[in-house]
């Protein structure tokens, strides 16, 4: 506690009674506390002046300048003791940064001891309250900073949905900054489209933390082209690893064909998609047949999905329980009828944004109390195929021999080790699927008829296929003499490439050729035949050459 | 995995989905995704979306397979070919004899 005072009779009269009373204080002058710019203490502050010694001006120039200062956790609450009774009223103007009591002395013993002690008192709880708001300041910043680096990386991780996807409608509301809703959009390489629509238990950013996985491994599939099925069983494989027992996330994955007519769903635990025609025809409900994910251990998973074929001109519309549960501005819920009313009324893709108007209107002033999601896709060709193509016009010419003798040809798979070497040279790359049947067709051929000696009219029987390539399996590895060898020359320029495969068996009676697509042989060689040029035998079948153009 | 082989939820259809490569190593493993259809006539659906290469053998294992299955099942259908394995597919005429989507 300091003591600031005008040296006067009642300055040591004061003194005198605060000593009696136990208080501990240090005194200092005006002069002094004008100097020291007046009140800088963590306690409070008691002035003592006699209307003689005339300082009221001087205190009030002290509090003018402690209320125009910054620091407002330096500031305290002051006690001032006067016999200037004129000038009592006139100091509490201004309680907002700090408090100013005033006795009239003399006082009755007691009531100043209380005074001082309720006067601590508010000044520690002062204190107390200036440093909460600190922190809470401090922690408001942080936690702001932190939802930014958030927010930073679900823009990231978002960042592929595919959202603009033209022929799918969204509405997307969270209740807070961080959506427990998902609904994500992918492209397949094949021209195919997955949507994935999931919630997870509660909202915020608890639930919207489960997204990141979720949305990593749903885009990173979706570029794989991978079913359903198995998209699905990774979801909860990784789910249910990540999440706490208390928390799941319902879910329903869909994927439409390239041509818009296959539908293939997996419904976890989410609301019945609908089904309905341009013309407001509800045609059919995609009801959850499954846990929400997360929930079960991967035994017991079950990935089993639903196929249809949807009609042209039809939409699916997938949807949160956030959407039915939609409290109205009379507090009854929206309803699953209602939606699907609503789904009738504004059923063409042009009316999507009357139906999201439908619904705001619906909530009013309603705050949310669930995330809201819903999406409408429409069942139609998805024009997705067209741009996937690979560019590539540079070209490497190369030529490749490789020649293997029977143990070689025991170990190894050269088809493979080939297609491996050439599939993913630019322009060849993108026929890699047709590489790979050309060398299989002639390595095949070399090998099973030319050296095993195998002859492919087994196959006829009912079991011959079975018992081709178990032959196959045996002779091949008793094979203890023979080679193969395969040339590829690539002439870069003609966008040409050039095969021939030689064994060192017996040969066979090339006049024998013949078409026969409709037995179980023959068909390696008219495939063959049509995707190859100049295809010829030399050496009495021994050496096969075809060419295919790029 | 190579194969993997599921039905739908109302047991109507029987999908069976071949990863990678498609040739006479899965001789075996596909024969027994169409051994036990039961007595529901599913369609079966071969999934193609992951089959990068194939040969005749593949061809030849679909035709076994068609054969075998005869009246059993409503129907075979081949989904989600790559560009480059329908051309396959059309150039030996198996649209004439499965339902290529």
């Amino acid at each position: 506690m300091h003591v600031v005072h005008d040296h006067s009779k009642l300055a040591t009269d004061v003194l005198h009674q605060l000593e009696q009373l136990d208080f501990e204080f240090v005194t200092a002058g005006y002069s002094e506390a004008v100097a020291r710019n007046g009140l800088l203490s963590s306690d409070i502050t008691i002035y003592i002046y006699a209307a003689q010694t005339q300082l009221a001006p001087a205190l009030r120039k002290l509090f003018q300048q402690a209320r125009e200062d910054d620091f407002e956790a330096d500031i305290n609450d002051c006690l001032i003791i006067t016999d200037d009774a004129r000038q009592l009223g006139r100091w509490n103007d201004d309680r907002r940064k700090f408090f100013v009591d005033v006795v009239l002395w003399p006082e009755p013993i007691g009531i100043l001891k209380t005074r001082i002690q309720s006067l601590e008192h508010a000044n520690s709880l002062r204190a107390e309250l200036t440093q909460t708001r600190h922190s809470l300041a401090w922690h408001a910043t942080r936690i702001d900073r932190e939802h930014q680096l958030v927010e930073h990386i679900f823009r990231n991780a978002l960042s592929r949905n595919y959202l603009e996807y033209p022929h799918i409608r969204t509405y997307l509301t969270p209740v807070s900054k961080f959506n427990g809703d998902l609904c994500l959009v992918a492209p397949g390489p094949i021209g195919n489209i997955y949507v994935f629509m999931a919630d997870f238990t509660g909202h915020g950013l608890a639930p919207a933390t489960g997204a990141l996985p979720l949305s990593q491994a749903f885009f990173a599939m979706a570029d794989r082209g991978v079913s359903v099925a198995e998209m699905v069983t990774e979801f909860n494989f990784r789910l249910n690893r990540l999440l706490p027992d208390d928390m799941f996330c319902a879910g329903i994955l869909l994927e439409l064909s390239a041509n818009g007519e296959r539908v293939t769903f997996w419904n976890g635990g989410m609301p019945p998609a609908v089904l309905f025609s341009d013309t407001g025809e509800i045609i059919d409900r995609m009801p959850a047949q499954h846990m929400a994910l997360g929930v079960l251990d991967d035994d017991d998973f079950d990935s089993r999905v639903t196929t249809f074929r949807a009609p042209t001109n039809s939409n699916i519309a997938l949807y949160t329980d956030g959407v039915i549960e939609l409290l109205g501005h009379k507090m009854e819920f929206l309803g699953s009828d209602t939606l699907e009313q609503l789904l009738q009324r504004f059923s063409a893709p042009a009316d999507f944004p009357k139906l999201v108007g439908e619904l705001e209107h619906f909530r009013g002033t309603q705050p949310l109390h669930d995330d809201l999601s819903l999406a409408v896709l429409s069942c139609c060709p998805t024009g997705l195929d067209e741009l996937k193509q690979l560019k590539d016009d540079t070209a490497m010419p190369f030529t490749l021999t490789i020649d293997l003798t029977s143990n070689q040809l025991r170990e190894l798979d050269p088809v493979n080790h080939v297609l491996n070497a050439i599939g993913t040279l630019p322009r060849l790359r993108n026929h890699r699927t047709t590489i790979y049947l050309l060398l299989a067709e002639a390595y095949n051929n070399a090998l099973e008829h030319g050296l095993l000696r195998l002859d492919s009219s087994i196959k006829q029987a009912p079991e011959g296929f079975m018992n081709y390539y178990q032959l196959r399996a045996e002779r091949l590895s008793a094979l203890d003499e023979g080679r193969i060898r395969i040339h590829v020359n690539f002439i870069a320029e003609k966008g040409l490439l050039e095969f021939t495969v030689t064994d060192t068996g017996s040969g066979w009676d090339t006049n024998r050729v013949i078409s026969s697509s409709h037995m179980n042989h023959g068909r390696g060689l008219d495939l063959l035949r049509q995707l190859t040029t100049q295809l010829k035998w030399e050496q009495n079948g021994r050496e096969v050459y075809f060419s295919y153009q790029l | 995995m190579a194969l993997h082989r599921q039905f739908s939820n109302d047991g109507k259809e029987l999908i069976i989905a071949i990863k990678g490569k498609f040739d006479f190593n899965l001789v075996q493993e596909f024969r027994q995704a169409y051994n036990n259809i039961g007595e529901e006539r599913p369609t079966v659906i071969i999934d193609l979306r992951e089959t990068e290469y194939l040969d005749s053998s593949a061809l030849g294992m679909l035709l076994n397979m068609r054969k075998s299955l005869g009246n059993s099942v409503r129907g075979i259908h081949i989904i989600n070919c790559r560009p480059e394995v329908r051309s396959i597919l059309d150039i030996s005429r198996f649209d004439k004899l499965f339902t290529i989507e």
